[in-house]
């Protein structure tokens, strides 16, 4: 063997050993013992009430953070890469903050705006909204955590678009939002797609910012990462396991399916699927 | 020590003193030198452990051997102290919240002697669950039965994270319990329908509970921050910061729970770091008067109360938790998956 082939062969064992050391053995350590007394219970430990309505309620607040952001950072990635402002760079800078600061802190943050004490809080609740402590709390909460997402999945993509397809569009008598829609968002549904997937993953496993910004009552505003600390300090770590597996099990398949429709064009399955149903009149 | 260091800065000493702890124990070869202690310690009596009973108990036991005594303390909940210890954290004594969590300690095999046989079964502190209000009590809050009526917005921690909300949720069900006992007006109580008297009181409050925290401690931050009418808390827990100035009333219902706080030596460290003589005379030393005054002065109540002369008026209708049918009966009444309060959260959570 050369050295060459030596080479990649180090290559790939180190990555393959580093995928598998970091992300394989811990998740089937703990996909072993969610399963150690069999399927059944590992279903009884998440069909709990608590434990269910906190997993329904995570994918629910979850689905509402990631669509506020495929809509409010679609419209920013825009803005960030098309337009010219004075202080964009600052705006830009500020994007990645939510990566950046301690989730918990984001919940202070959060909490400290809209507590009681706070004006923005005290004018939020006379106007009869609450967002402290109850479930747009949370929906916020994740969204803040996942803002940047989105945003810096989509920023090269529209870099790389070219005017000149866009400005066919309008040559050939397309309206801009006709264009838009046939256009742009196409050609960036990939980056688009990458960017909303990996925000919802990253909200269903939101722990620090939530546990300060939602009530965290059972069965009303308690999500599942919360639920699962619960059962760990109460000395139940099944119970914890499995409704950690069951959020697992939702993000895989997430993934799962972003991989499917982010593939090449000639294997793109659903959105060649999607399109050619489109394409139908 | 700093009195009144930020949160943060708190749980980063906390993390630094744990950290410490772990790397102290892990360096062989050190019997010979000063004596050490490894304390694991629940957080809320850190101020009265920090700044009175270790300096006094380093005094006292140089005074009594000639040797120096180092004690390292850590200080977190105690549900993760006892995980802490389980888990291999070195500490020689815990003094923890609830005698659940030396239980589970007990179970996994590193304490091995029987930690109650002390004066007090193993008692070194109590307190009592108390309510706190808004400065000048303006909604008038007075009893249990204040709490449940309509708009007014209660605090207590998660009892599934909290040995401290487990107590709150305690008190409102022996002052239930209290309750059908006065509208018996003498008579005999029928016991199934006194425990649903009870879990009506329990399940009126928890519909008012707008937050549950992680923590006794985050409860109280809450509370601080504005939110809530009523807090419900260790007595302790709010006395010290009342006396430190901050806008609230105390309010001791008439009703309420004897809360005791356990401490016990950690056998298997203890003997692995030939420190057992050191490690019964702190816990014999929790016990003393000069101890007990320290708990005391920090907002607890001496564990015999007859003791001290200065101690405050004892509730009216004092309950303790063997009166209830003690800890394993009462949490899994409670707690358990058919638990009363688990059942109110249920039922409040489908509109019933």
């Amino acid at each position: 063997m050369n050295s060459r082939a030596l080479t990649v062969l180090a290559l790939r064992a180190t990555a393959v050993g580093y995928v598998v050391c970091l992300i394989l053995l811990p998740l089937v350590v703990l996909g072993h013992q969610a399963f150690l007394n069999g399927v059944g219970q590992f279903l009884d430990d998440i069909t709990l009430p608590q434990a269910w309505s906190a997993l329904v309620l995570t994918i629910e607040m979850a689905l509402i953070a990631t669509a506020l952001n495929a809509v409010f950072g679609t419209l920013s990635a825009i803005v960030l890469v098309r337009y010219q402002f004075p202080g964009k760079w600052f705006l830009n800078s500020l994007v990645d903050l939510p990566f950046a600061i301690p989730t918990l802190v984001a919940g202070l943050m959060i909490a400290a705006i809209y507590g009681p004490t706070s004006f923005v809080g005290a004018w939020v609740e006379r106007s009869a909204i609450t967002i402290l402590y109850e479930q747009p709390g949370i929906a916020f909460a994740m969204a803040f955590v996942t803002m940047p997402f989105t945003i810096r999945a989509l920023q090269p993509v529209l870099m790389e678009l070219e005017p000149e397809q866009e400005e066919a569009a309008y040559t050939l008598g397309a309206g801009p939002w006709t264009t838009f829609w046939k256009v742009t968002v196409p050609s960036v549904l990939p980056g688009l797609l990458t960017g909303v997937f990996l925000a919802f993953v990253r909200a269903l496993g939101e722990f620090g910012s939530i546990v300060i910004v939602a009530g965290n009552i059972p069965m009303k505003t308690q999500v599942a990462s919360v639920y699962v600390y619960g059962e760990i300090e109460s000395y139940n770590p099944r119970g914890a396991t499995s409704v950690s597996i069951a959020v697992l099990i939702v993000s895989f398949l997430a993934l799962l399916l972003l991989e499917r429709m982010t593939r090449p064009p000639g294997e793109r399955f659903f959105i060649t699927a999607a399109r050619a149903e489109s394409r139908t009149p | 020590m700093s009195t009144e260091a930020g949160a943060a800065r708190r749980g980063l000493s906390m993390l630094l003193l744990v950290l410490l702890c772990m790397a102290a124990a892990s360096r062989p070869g050190e019997a010979a030198e000063p004596r050490e202690l490894i304390l694991a310690i629940y957080s809320v009596p850190k101020e009265a452990y920090e700044r009175s009973i270790i300096p006094s108990f380093q005094r006292y036991w140089r005074q009594r051997t000639g040797q120096e005594v180092r004690i390292r303390a850590s200080y977190g909940a105690s549900g993760a102290q006892a995980r802490a210890i389980i888990g291999g954290f070195e500490a020689d004594v815990a003094a923890l919240s609830v005698e659940g969590d030396v239980e589970q300690i007990v179970k996994a095999a590193a304490i091995s002697h029987d930690w109650r046989q002390t004066p007090h079964n193993g008692m070194v502190a109590a307190s009592v669950v108390a309510l706190g209000v808004r400065k000048g009590n303006p909604k008038g809050i007075k009893t249990w039965e204040d709490l449940a009526r309509p708009g007014i917005q209660v605090l207590y921690p998660n009892p599934k994270t909290s040995g401290g909300a487990m107590w709150d949720i305690i008190a409102i069900y022996g002052a239930g319990l209290k309750q059908a006992e006065r509208n018996a007006s003498g008579k005999k109580v029928d016991q199934t329908a006194a425990a649903e008297t009870a879990a009506g009181l329990l399940k009126r409050i928890q519909r008012n509970v707008k937050v549950m925290d992680k923590s006794g401690r985050e409860s109280v931050t809450t509370f601080e921050r504005g939110v809530g009418d009523v807090i419900v808390t260790y007595e302790n827990e709010l006395l010290p910061r009342i006396k430190s100035g901050r806008p609230y009333d105390i309010i001791v219902p008439a009703e309420t729970v004897w809360i005791e706080n356990p401490a016990a030596v950690i056998d298997r460290n203890a003997d692995r770091h030939k420190v057992r003589d050191v490690a019964e005379a702190f816990v014999a030393f929790l016990h003393d008067k000069e101890a007990q005054t320290a708990f005391l002065n920090a907002g607890f109540r001496p564990i015999d109360q007859s003791q001290m002369t200065n101690a405050r008026d004892r509730p009216a209708q004092l309950f303790t938790i063997h009166d209830l049918g003690g800890w394993d009966l009462v949490s899994a009444k409670l707690f358990g998956p058919k638990g009363l309060w688990t059942t109110a959260v249920e039922e409040l959570a489908r509109g019933k």
